[in-house]
Formats: structure tokens, sequence, C-alpha cells
């Protein structure tokens, strides 16, 4: 076991009390479940001069179904969202995807922001220090090249969240506060594709809560694709949330994960709308998904693989969704 | 002998005796060891995959405050290797580094962060040479040798040939040749490798705590690096959590932590990380096969021809066994009449490889499953009928020399046909799901030690005094395969006392007797028969002094369930017998406490023929037998394979400890699924990539179907009891059934493993295409 480097720990009873602590220390980071931060402390990959723990913090781990739609507090445990009753009747697809994070123990403890906000991946910075160090560090973290797109200027590392998808298939916002106060924000708008700087917060911000707007008749999933069914980061994940009216597809929406710097809302399915789900409507879906992919040699696994596996994961979770809301009308 | 005691101690369901300490946490590992005023140990490792070491500078490292040791490869001239004859690899690199992550200097310090603090004061240079990862590449004419002494970096080539086989591809209706790639994989066990050295300067004496599956081994490799008397040295191996042959040899940490300690004159605690100890390796190599059978109509093989090349990586550890190995375990399964091997060994810049469960056999047996089921196919002959066709018939001789003294795979393949319901389901599996059939066999125990010595194969040693309690001293390394718990079952059986009576003393050089350690499968079959022996010479002393005290011939006591009485006792009733501990008083009568010794030395008969070159490695005076049927799913999308089920028959001669053989059966076709489907080191130019266990594939809970174990008791002449071994048999028979199910569930037939999704994607991919072109050519 490496050795954690010093730094100061602050353990506020208030979000105001934790975000004057990330203020006054730049390069602070809060710390809830730490099932991502700190093993990338441990491996060198991250050196903060403070943590700021939020799990004292009073109500952050709310989680409030209403009318209204769902309001989850940052430090919501993965566990209890893939548990909650509530969530698995109105927001199924949400559930499946905490479900689908890591392990179980690991769900126990990861919280939904710092999954949200999870750092990005790639097989040549996943790696302990006396890794990058022989092999020149990298640009993500000090080094000046990229081993992956050689000359490349942008970082590549693979944004590799199973939530967030869902959420900006749901519609969700994130409520982010900082020290200009609170602000809430789409999830599609949340995040950069770039492997660096791949979340849209300001220094000393901080997410307090992600709002679902109600389902609205539409109906969602979430499909996984990865070598192993506990443990593995996405190798490709694909949120699709869909509307059917009849025979005729109302709206449908299709967010990726594990195939870029950021998850990616899939632009160009409007013309799907007002169609009936056929053949056609699978080869636009496919060319669209595909042509999303920023899907590089950053995992140990063919990026040409995990462009294809999107779009067919993609076509048959939307075909799924397109039955399964046919048999909720007839009934 | 056949005869068991009532109730038998073996043959019966028996909980590990060391069990109770594993799950309740109270075990100590290596890394538990309370030694408050331990050092810190820490190595530094080359970031070079290959290259001249110019200089290692480590004056500021010494300099700073903390301190106490640093060693380099000018503190160690003496190579180690597991053999005798490929003793190639320093403990910290001297002069060359060979393989990204090799030791090339090491600190003990007073802390943790001192001591890493010391190693980035540590200056390398380093002059580059070629990396070779591609055995084709270190191969080349041109290639630069990582060993002088070794032309195009091969480290053995094994050439052997045996039977007509012109005759015999010539008379086969089917001749097919085909080519397979095997990733390597790693042992992945759980418990990271450590050692806990402790130097007595005043003395001059060096204890040693390791992670090993051969103390041993590690004992004479310390004493011989270190240049100490072996008399010196005391190894002892704790509490391990696993080995399954990363630990068969001497390791390069194990003489660093002992170097640091003398040069510290103390304590050195050395903890590799999860990182360092994949770099350790020795796991199974990458391996490209070609191989070509013939076949008769009616499914009996011909002639098999094969070559198999093993990118080794830097040093020769056992690789020079484990490329006999892969042609050797050629013989002994099927009849074959002919088989011809040409094997190659190469030097990579890649940790180095060495023995794994199933050490050899697996990829070439797997390869020779699938090529089996596809000629199989192609004569429409069902996948069962064809190895029918060419078992063995026990006892017999293999054209190697090897003696199958037992053989149940006619019963193995029996069982799992009727249990997996092959017949009635096999053509009815819905699209892209199928069952796919493998057999597999494996050595009990090979039959000459690497270090000849003239010793017994396997010494017990059995004490016995006023307190009635029996203790067995082994030197058989329990690594979680539950020997210590057949040494005492067999000591148990024959004495017919209570197993809370006996309990074992292991592995600690000043205590047990010398064991050769925990590899190619010998323990229950050697150690067993040294601990019938043994047993058996305190079952006389016994015997004898009941006899005196009941006024009877030795020869008219029989002894129970812990009493002695004279056999046919005139009147029942009147002759309740001795007690054990009446019988033991007796007994220590003038002698005082009884220390007994039993061994075990395997007859040359059974060490392979001198004639034959190489027939010493696949020597063995056992043969496990298994046949294993999987059943597995392809999905459509992802490609990707699910394993629902397998059905696995493993003959073991007999069964001593049914619990602990379910559990080594299924653990072996469990290692046989991660290497199958998952698991597979990969190197980017030298650099590990899946260093790690979240890149290195393991299966997980969720990968792990149900494996439904059938025991085949074959009663092996010379296993004790008739045992033979459980551990490895099977592992070979999982990868060959899954690559069979695959191509049942897809109509495409892999040839290179593991089956990861992106894999398969290509092989349908492939299939999808050739159909296309078919279809488009009228």
């Amino acid at each position: 076991m490496t050795l954690m480097p010093a730094f100061r720990l602050h353990r506020p009873d208030t979000l105001a009390e934790a975000v004057a602590a990330l203020a006054e220390t730049p390069g602070g980071k809060p710390l809830a479940g730490g099932t991502d931060l700190l093993v990338n402390i441990r491996r060198g990959m991250a050196d903060p001069p403070a943590l700021v723990d939020l799990t004292n913090v009073g109500g952050l781990d709310d989680l409030v179904v209403s009318e209204a739609g769902l309001r989850l507090g940052a430090t919501v445990t993965l566990a209890h969202i893939a548990e909650d009753e509530g969530i698995r009747a109105g927001w199924p697809a949400l559930a499946a995807a905490a479900e689908a994070v890591a392990g179980p123990t690991h769900r126990e403890a990861a919280t939904l922001a710092g999954n949200l906000c999870q750092e990005t991946r790639c097989i040549f910075v996943n790696q302990s220090e006396w890794w990058r160090a022989g092999n020149g560090f990298c640009l993500k973290i000090e080094g000046d090249v990229c081993h992956v797109v050689k000359k490349s200027l942008r970082c590549y590392a693979v944004y590799a969240g199973d939530v967030a998808p869902v959420l900006m298939v749901l519609g969700a916002e994130a409520e982010i506060l900082g020290p200009a106060g609170t602000r809430r924000l789409a999830l599609a708008s949340f995040f950069h594709e770039e492997g660096r700087s791949h979340l849209a917060l300001a220094p000393g911000e901080i997410v307090t809560a992600v709002h679902v707007p109600p389902p609205n008749g539409a109906v969602a999933g979430y499909a996984k694709v990865r070598v192993r069914e506990a443990i593995d980061f996405p190798l490709a994940g694909v949120a699709v949330a869909l509307r059917r009216e009849g025979d005729r597809l109302a709206s449908v929406t299709v967010a990726l994960t594990g195939v870029a710097s950021a998850p990616v809302l899939v632009p160009g399915l409007d013309r799907l709308a007002g169609t009936t789900w056929s053949e056609d409507s699978a080869k636009t879906l496919t060319d669209a998904v595909r042509k999303s992919c920023n899907a590089v040699k950053t995992t140990v696994t063919t990026p040409n693989y995990r462009r294809r596996v999107a779009a067919a994961s993609a076509v048959r979770l939307a075909g799924d969704l397109w039955a399964a809301a046919g048999e909720g009308n007839a009934s | 002998m056949t005869t068991l005691v009532r109730p038998p101690r073996i043959g019966t369901k028996t909980p590990l005796v060391d069990g109770i300490e594993k799950v309740t946490g109270r075990a100590k590992f290596t890394a538990d060891l309370p030694a408050a005023d331990a050092l810190v140990g820490k190595i530094l490792r080359s970031p070079v995959a290959h290259g001249l070491l110019r200089s290692v500078d480590t004056s500021a490292a010494e300099r700073l405050p903390g301190v106490v040791a640093v060693v380099t490869g000018d503190d160690c001239a003496v190579p180690f290797g597991v053999l005798p004859i490929a003793r190639t690899e320093y403990p910290l690199a001297r002069e060359k580094v060979r393989y990204r992550g090799e030791p090339v200097a090491a600190v003990a310090a007073v802390d943790e962060e001192t001591a890493l603090e010391a190693l980035k004061l540590i200056v390398l240079e380093i002059e580059p040479l070629p990396v070779y990862v591609d055995p084709a590449k270190a191969r080349a004419a041109d290639a630069v040798l990582l060993h002088d002494n070794k032309p195009n970096n091969i480290e053995r080539a094994v050439h052997s040939a045996f039977g007509d086989l012109e005759a015999g591809l010539a008379a086969a209706d089917l001749v097919r040749k085909r080519r397979f790639s095997f990733a390597e994989v790693n042992h992945a066990h759980l418990e990271p490798n450590a050692t806990l050295a402790e130097y007595d300067p005043e003395r001059g004496w060096l204890t040693l705590h390791s992670t090993t599956q051969v103390p041993y081994y590690v004992h004479l490799t310390v004493a011989q690096c270190l240049e100490m008397d072996t008399s010196r040295v005391r190894v002892i191996k704790p509490f391990l959590g696993g080995g399954f042959g990363a630990r068969t040899e001497a390791l390069g940490f194990e003489v660093i932590a002992a170097l640091l300690a003398r040069k510290a004159g103390g304590t050195v605690r050395l903890l590799l990380s999860r990182e360092e100890t994949f770099l350790c390796h020795r796991g199974r190599p990458q391996a490209d096969i070609v191989l070509e059978l013939g076949m008769m109509r009616d499914g009996r093989l011909t002639a098999c021809v094969a070559e198999c090349t093993q990118r080794g990586g830097a040093y020769a550890g056992y690789g020079i066994i484990t490329i006999l190995y892969a042609g050797a375990l050629l013989h002994g399964l099927y009849d074959i009449p002919a088989i011809k091997y040409d094997g190659w060994r190469v030097y990579t810049n890649t940790p180095p490889c060495g023995a794994m469960r199933g050490h050899g056999t697996v990829d070439m047996r797997a390869a020779f499953e699938a090529l089996l089921d596809e000629m199989a196919e192609e004569l429409g002959l069902d996948p069962f009928e064809v190895r029918r066709r060419n078992l063995l018939t026990a006892p017999t001789t293999t054209l190697m020399a090897q003696k199958v003294m037992s053989y149940g795979l006619g019963e193995c393949l029996d069982r799992v046909e009727q249990a997996s319901g092959w017949k009635e389901r096999r053509k009815s599996m819905p699209p892209g799901r199928g069952l796919g059939l493998a057999c597999s066999h494996f050595v009990s125990g090979t039959s000459t030690p690497k270090h000849w010595t003239g010793e017994p194969h396997a010494v017990i040693n059995l004490k016995l005094d006023f307190d009635g309690g029996v203790t067995v001293l082994t030197g058989a390394s329990d690594i979680g395969q539950g020997s210590s718990t057949i040494a005492a079952q067999v000591v148990g059986e024959v004495l017919g006392c209570d197993l809370g009576r006996i309990r074992v003393v292991s592995t600690d050089s000043a205590l047990t007797p010398k064991d050769n350690g925990s590899y190619s499968s010998r323990v229950t079959f050697m150690v067993g028969n040294a601990a019938i022996a043994a047993a058996e010479t305190l079952k006389r002393i016994l015997v004898e002094a009941a006899a005196k005290k009941l006024e009877a011939a030795p020869e008219d006591i029989e002894c129970g369930d812990e009493v002695f009485r004279v056999v046919h006792a005139q009147e029942p009733g009147q002759d309740s017998g001795l007690s054990f501990g009446d019988v033991v008083r007796e007994a220590l009568i003038d002698t005082g406490t009884i220390t007994v010794k039993g061994t075990f030395t395997c007859p040359k008969e059974f060490q392979g023929d001198k004639a034959i070159r190489g027939s010493a490695i696949g020597a063995s005076m056992g043969f496990s037998y298994a046949a294993q049927v999987a059943e597995v799913s392809v999905d459509p999308v992802t490609a990707k394979v699910t394993v629902h089920k397998v059905w696995v028959a493993a003959d073991v001669g007999r069964a001593l400890n049914p619990l602990a053989v379910e559990g080594q059966v299924q653990g072996a076709v469990w290692m046989g699924l991660g290497q199958a489907l998952s698991e597979e080191t990969r190197f980017d130019d030298g650099r590990g990539l899946a260093t790690n266990l979240l890149d290195y594939r393991v299966p997980t809970m969720a990968e792990s179907p149900d494996v439904a174990v059938f025991i085949v008791e074959s009663i092996d002449p010379n296993g004790p009891f008739g045992a033979k071994e459980a551990s490895e048999g099977a592992l070979a028979g999982a990868v060959g059934a899954v690559m069979n199910a695959v191509a049942a569930a897809t109509g495409v037939r892999p040839t290179a493993t593991p089956l990861t999704p992106d894999r398969v994607a290509d092989l349908m991919d492939a299939k999808e295409r050739q159909a296309a072109a078919k279809g488009s050519t009228p």
C-alpha cells in the first residue's frame, strides 16, 4: 500500500463552511465516498493540499421523491439509489445505472456527486507513479505528451461514469454551490469533452444536488458493456429515453459514456421523432451513435469494438424500450 | 490398502484443519507478522525494458537520514534460478536490465516515507537496447541477445518424435492443421508477495518468513546468493494467500529482503505492491501453437504433430520445464500411435514466466481439444464418441515412458455426458447457446526433483508424547490446497485416532523435515505416502505396547476408533480393550517421547526412460484425469461469452478429502474459465498495461457459474489409499470446453484466448463476411 501524501482535512458541518474551506485552499477537493479520489491520490495522480470531507454536512444525503420529481443530495450513495423503491418505480434506468457501478462495497461508499464528477481514465494514466514516470508522464498529469494520440494537444482520457448518461437523457439538472452562490445547470451542459478539464465547475464550486424531472411518459434504460459484470468501468455505456405515442416515436434521446472524455448526448436524433421504429431508425441511430463516439486507445479493449458495441447496444436498447412502451400502451 | 478404519478419517468431507484461523481472520500472513522495529524495505525497478546498466548512483540515498541500508547489483554476484542448469537471474540487475520492472536497487529505511524518498534519490544510467515483446522479433537473425550464450534468444529448443508419423498421417482419413494463440496469464494470487527478513548480526543467523510454496528452495537460494552456510538460515512459511505456481521458485525479492536485513544488521519488512507482484510474474507464457492431427473416419487418432513457441520473458525460471511439459503431456491422455513435438522457449523483454497451475500442458491441451472437436464435427462424430475411441487401457506405458497405472477418463466422460444432458440437449440449444466438451490430465508429482540429492522425495516426522497428542511435523507447504489436512487425515486413518488428537506443524526449517515444496501436485501423493509410512511405524510401536499390556501377540491386536483390543476376544464384553491414552502411557515406558519418521521415494521405473531425452519431465507415478462440459451463450450484440454452468468429472484416484477435492476441482475449472474468458497480461513496448486487478480481468463472482463436480475414484495402486492429484488436472479442460462451447454457440471456431467480447466480435464478423461472400457467388 502506498502512503497517502500529506494534506489538510476539513470536516465541515455546513455547506457554507465546505465552500469556504475549498475557497481558502485552491486545489482542494471535496471528499465523500473516496472510491475514486483516494485511489488516485494513492497512485500519485493527485496531490490536493486539502480535502473537504462532506459526510458530516447534514441533509446532503437526502433523497426526496415528489410530484416535482426527484431531488438527490450530493452524498446519496449509489447503493441507496439502486435500492430506493421510489427510484426503482419511477426512474428504473437510474437505479440500474447506479447498480451497474463497480461492486457492492464500492456502491455502499460511493456517492452520486462523486460518481458524476469522477476523473477521466486512461490506460496510460491510471497506473502507479513509477509506471508513469518511466513513461515520461503525459498531458493529463505532469507531462506534455499524449501516448494515445501522438502529438495531440488535448487529453483523450475517457469519461467512464455510468450514472451521468442516464441523468442526461432524463433531463436532470445539477445544483451547484460556489463562492458566488447557487446555480442550476442541465447535466447536458455539465461536461466538456477534454480529459483534463471535463467538468464545468468553477474553482471552489461543488455539486450539492441533482434534480430529475418526472418521467412524463418516457421510458428509459441503460446498457453497460463490459468484460466483467462487476468491478469494470464501461467499455461503452448507453442510456436511452424514449416516448412512444401509439405507433409513433414522440421523442428519443440517447447519451453515451465510456467513448469520449465526457458523457455525450447524441445529436441528430430529432428526425426520428414522428416515425415508427424500424430498421431505418436503427440505421439512423447507429450512424448517429458512431459519429458521437470519440473512442481512442485509452483502454485495453479496441476503440473499434467500443464504437461498434455502443451503436449496437443503443439499437437493441431503443428497440426493447419501444417494444416495452408498446406493451404499456396496449394494457 | 482399501480397508478403512470406522469411521474413516479419509474419504469423508473434512473441514480444513487451518480453516478456523482463516475464516475468523486470526491467521497471520507474512505482512501481518508483528515486528515492531522492522525497517521498511523498498525496491527500485528499471523503467527500461532492455538496456545496458551503466551506473547506479546511490550516494544521495545513502546520505538521506533514516536510510539504514542500500543494496544494488554490486551486493550480490551470485545468480539464481530454480533449475541448477539455468541460473540466469540476479536479485538486483548487474550490467543489464532485461524487463521493465526488474529490480535495480533496494533500500531499508526507518519508515515508508523515507524509503520512498530514498528511491527517488537513486540515479540510474541505462543505455537502451531494442525491446522484444514478440518472440518472432526476438528470434530474428539481427536481434540483440538478451543472454549472450543463447543464440537467436532461444532459451531451449525441444524436438521429439515417437512412432511412425508418416504412416500415421498417410493412413488418416482426415488431416487438419490449425494455428492457435493463447495469451499470457498470471496467477493473480490474492496475497501480494512479502518477506520479513531478520538478521542476527551477533550470531550471523538469518530468519526469513516469506510468501512461498517452496521454503526449501528459498532456503537454498538465499544461502547461495548471500554466500551463507545453510545452517545459519531458517525459513518459515506462514499462512499463505494462494500460490498457483507463482511461488514455486525462490524469487528475487526474497533474496533482496535478506540482503537488506544483513546489510542493515536487523529486521526488514519488504511488502510488494500489487503491481510489483504482477511484475514478479512467473505466469503461463503466451504460446503460439501449430497443431496437426490425423484421424480415421471412426475418430481414431493416427498421428499428432505439434509445435509450440512460448514467450518466456527475460529469465529462465522454470522455462525449460514448461516447454518440455507442453510436449510431454501430449502423451498419457489418449492413445496416439505417433507424436512429434517441436518447442521453442524464447527470451523476451517481459517479466519472466514460470510455472502456473497445469504447468505447460494447458495451452497445448486446449488447442488439441479444440482441433479434436473440429475434426469430429467434420466427420459427423459426437465429441464424446471421438474421445472414447481414443481411450487408453491402464496399466500402460506411453511412448514417452510415462506409466499410467490408473485411468478413470472413460467414467469421467460417462458422468458429465449424463449430468449435462448432452445427448438430449446438445442439438436443441437455442441460437447463441452451446455445449462444449474437453478432457485433460496432469501428473501427481514430478518423479525427479529439481535438485538431485539422493534424498527421499518426502519425509514426515511424527511426535507422540505423554499427553497422547500426535504432532505431525511436515515441510509440506499448505498454500490453501489443504495439504496439512491431508497429512492429519492420513495419520488419523492409519492410527485410528481422532483428528482432534493430531496437530500439524508445518514449514519451519528449524522444526520440520525438509520438503521440496508444493508444486507439480506432488504433496498428497508423495507426502501422503510418507505420512502413511510414518504412521504405520508409530502404529507398530503402539500395537506392540498394547500387546504387551494385553498379554497377546502383536498380530492379534486390532486398533480402530481409539481402542486397541485383541482380535476375536473370547467373550465379548470381557475385553473392552485399551484406550489410546492407556496404550500411549504403556509405549512411553522406558523410552519417553516417541518420534518416528516415514519417507517416500519414487521408484526408478517411474522416473522416465534414460534413453528418451526429456522424459524425466512428465514422468509421474499417477496421472489424474478430467472431463468437462461447459454451457455458454454468446450475446449477439456485445459478443460477450457467458458461461452458465460447468459439469466436471475428475478422476482423483481416491478423494481423501472430498470437500477439499470439490473445492480444488472448482478452483481449477474457475481458473481455466478466467484464462478462457478474460485474463490476459498486456504489454505496450515492454510496459505492462494490466499490472493491476482492474485491467487484469480475473472473473468476479458474477462470472463464476455453478461448477458441478463429480468425483471418479480409480484407486491408483501407488497413491496413498489410492489417491492422485486433484488440483490441476481439470484446468486445461475448462479452456478447451469453453472454446468448443463457443464454437457450438456461434458456428465459428475460436483459435485464440481469452475470448473477450472484442475478439469474439471479430470472429463473428469474419463469419458474416465469409457468409456474405459465399452468398454473393452463386
